[in-house]
């Protein structure tokens, strides 16, 4: 069914195929959305790494995951707590600094184009790092003239958004000056980074008196409140497009407050001390979005990746997709929302927020109509997208269908969509992908 | 070209059955797994009073304890007669979590005689709750000889697979009874280190102690207090002691007294 949908949706709407991709072309040309791609296309690598030590942290070695259970990993691995401690360690000095990696970059490739100094460019990457810190400050440290202790928390996936508006607003302004003054020696430089050091520090001192919380945090409190209001006003649709798009935009990590909700737990009370399968809440957002429409993580990555499998031409993608294969098989989604990037991408935004949106509707009626059982045993980190509702609801052979088909859903509604962002990929190759220091 | 990418896709999907297959065979396992570490939504708190105090004893406190919280916390209480038979009073709101149970016993006299039979009688009423109210970990705070209960129960009578204690609380609880004599182990005492190795393992524990003069609180000497940590130290997952002067710090007061008030709600409510 899925198939035939898919062609005819190609051939009756290839006029709004032909406007998206126009649309996407125009936007990577545009010079702030060029530099953004690149410097993801610069990080993706850092991001895989550190993806991959999540995804053995969480999914192997911690009581939670599901090879942990399901292979009895703490009766043949030795070391576990040294290995965790190591793998937390890689995440937190790949996925933790990603804030500040992209600040730099996308300074650095903002600069790029307009001067053929190293210096240059790298002395914008470093004016934004140090800028973004300056929000990020432990503010006891700073008021009571004690030794300074800078904030390392929300600089990692979550603050990827607030990281690249630092870049983006250091390197136009970099930008701005070099296009007007070319600067040779050291005294320029010198000039135009204190410059840029003594505004935002003074900046950065007016936030934290008049602030209690740094910038990043500030920023994640700021576009969680839509999250805290009664479940009734967003719904499960508002709450799932709201993630995505707030995915979309560089918001990699989940801010919704996690933890068991009352609901969840009494459903697992219902099912233990009860016999049969009786739930008290069948429908919340834990048993439908976080079981049906959360493969590969946010958006459905599982049936992204599933798609440019089944598209050619574009190598680039295929790369991309092979080489986040195993975190996405696990759920999680950032190297993909990186390397592709379908972050800040017009056309590959659309499927993104459409495929959980689909799945969502789908699984609701099925769970109203009571076709499947709702799930209650808790999740574990890095089961397979499909297997997550056969496995908390105990074994329900509805429940694998209904995945089963939440992932050919996915994978239809994301095939138009990659064939689209193939072409326009081909359209724009090899213009913006340009760091050759002799240009 | 195509053949490939479409062998990409078939890769892909045998993947997801390769890694589904252990999630398969693990199925079987799976409600054991979740119920050995199912936590129940309720965990009371267990009050138990010292000698010549009632199951009335603890009124004030969890008023006061109520007081400044955003949600109170229901009071039951449980007197258990000579005889065995339990009588309650109070009730327990649905949907409390945290609800203070507190356990009194028609005989509340003091003497290692008696305390041993308290114990008895403690674990009476908690087994009569636990199957009334389904939950599977508690926390238990107990004021003088009520400690001496409640260790004497986490040591002879928890079923600790089916119950799990988080935290335990004692308030001038004397270990070796009211003897003044350092040097002098009572029967009571040597019985409770003797069975020390069956506490609870994950058990966290807080000892506290009034101090108003400079070797006890007025009736409990404060040598007695102090050898609590002969029971729990490497025993239990922590052992904190605490020991508070100052105005209400004789035995007596000291439920009421606010320094332990606060650390009441901070280390055994929060």
């Amino acid at each position: 069914m899925t198939a035939v949908g898919v062609s005819d949706v190609q051939i009756t709407t290839s006029r709004l195929g032909t406007a998206l991709v126009a649309l996407e072309v125009n936007c990577q040309r545009n010079r702030q959305v060029a530099a953004i791609r690149q410097a993801l296309r610069l990080i993706f690598p850092i991001i895989l790494l550190g993806s991959l030590a999540d995804f053995i942290d969480q999914a192997w070695l911690q009581r939670t995951g599901y090879f942990y259970q399901t292979l009895h990993v703490a009766t043949w691995v030795l070391q576990l707590k040294v290995l965790r401690q190591y793998l937390r360690l890689i995440s937190a000095g790949t996925l933790g600094l990603a804030a500040i990696l992209m600040a730099f970059a996308v300074s650095f490739y903002l600069v790029a184009p307009v001067t053929r100094q190293a210096t240059n460019r790298l002395m914008a990457g470093m004016t934004a790092v140090i800028s973004l810190k300056f929000f990020n400050v432990s503010r006891p440290s700073v008021l009571g003239l004690r030794a300074i202790k800078w904030a390392s928390a929300n600089l990692g996936l979550q603050g990827i958004l607030m990281g690249i508006l630092i870049g983006l607003l250091v390197g136009n302004s970099y930008r701005w000056f070099l296009v007007r003054h070319e600067t040779t020696g050291l005294t320029g430089p010198f000039l135009l980074m204190s410059g840029w050091l003594l505004g935002t520090t003074a900046l950065g001192l007016l936030w934290v008196t008049t602030q209690t919380v740094s910038l990043n945090a500030a920023f994640v409190s700021a576009i969680q409140w839509p999250f805290r209001l009664p479940h009734f006003i967003l719904g499960l649709l508002g709450y799932s497009g709201l993630t995505s798009l707030y995915a979309w935009l560089g918001v990699l990590e989940p801010i919704t407050p996690s933890g068991q909700t009352v609901a969840t737990a009494q459903n697992l009370e219902a099912v233990l001390n009860h016999a049969g399968w009786q739930l008290p809440h069948p429908v919340t957002l834990h048993t439908v979005v976080d079981v049906y429409a959360n493969f590969g993580g946010t958006g459905m990555l599982l049936g992204l990746v599933l798609a440019i499998l089944l598209v050619h031409g574009h190598t680039q993608h295929h790369a991309v997709a092979w080489l986040s294969l195993v975190p996405t098989l696990g759920n999680f989604g950032a190297p993909l929302m990186v390397g592709l990037p379908v972050m800040l991408s017009p056309i590959l935004g659309i499927p993104f927020l459409l495929a959980p949106l689909a799945c969502i509707s789908v699984s609701w009626l099925c769970l109203r109509l009571a076709w499947v059982p709702a799930v209650a045993y808790p999740l574990l980190t890095g089961t397979p997208g499909p297997l997550l509702a056969f496995l908390g609801t105990g074994g329900s052979w509805t429940a694998l269908v209904l995945g089963l088909v939440n992932l050919a859903l996915s994978t239809a509604i994301y095939y138009p969509f990659v064939k689209w962002h193939v072409q326009a990929q081909a359209q724009t190759a090899g213009e913006v992908a340009d760091d050759d220091p002799r240009n | 070209m195509t053949h490939a990418i479409k062998r990409g896709f078939i890769v892909v999907l045998g993947l997801l059955v390769l890694l589904s297959l252990p999630g398969f065979l693990w199925r079987p396992q799976q409600r054991s797994e979740v119920r050995s570490h199912y936590q129940t939504l309720m965990a009371p708190v267990f009050l138990v009073p010292g000698s010549s105090a009632t199951q009335n004893r603890f009124n004030a406190l969890v008023k006061e304890l109520n007081r400044e919280t955003p949600a109170t916390h229901s009071l039951l209480r449980v007197e258990v007669k000579t005889t065995g038979q339990l009588v309650y009073t109070g009730r327990i709101q649905p949907g409390d979590t945290r609800p203070f149970i507190v356990v009194g016993f028609q005989n509340h006299h003091d003497g290692a005689q008696n305390i041993l039979k308290q114990a008895k009688w403690f674990a009476l009423a908690f087994n009569a709750l636990q199957k009334t109210y389904k939950f599977n970990h508690f926390s238990a705070m107990g004021h003088s000889n009520g400690g001496l209960v409640l260790t004497l129960f986490m040591e002879n009578s928890l079923d600790q697979r089916a119950v799990r204690a988080n935290r335990l609380m004692t308030i001038a609880t004397p270990f070796n009874l009211e003897e003044d004599d350092a040097t002098v182990d009572t029967p009571l005492f040597k019985m409770l280190e003797a069975g020390r190795q069956r506490l609870p393992r994950q058990l966290v524990v807080y000892s506290i102690a009034g101090s108003k003069t400079f070797t006890g609180d007025g009736i409990v000497p404060f040598d007695s207090v102090n050898r609590g940590k002969y029971l729990f130290q490497d025993q239990v997952k922590g052992f904190t002691q605490i020991t508070v002067t100052g105005a209400n710090a004789n035995h007596a007061d000291l439920p009421e007294n606010q320094q332990i008030v606060a650390l009441i709600r901070q280390d055994l409510l929060s």
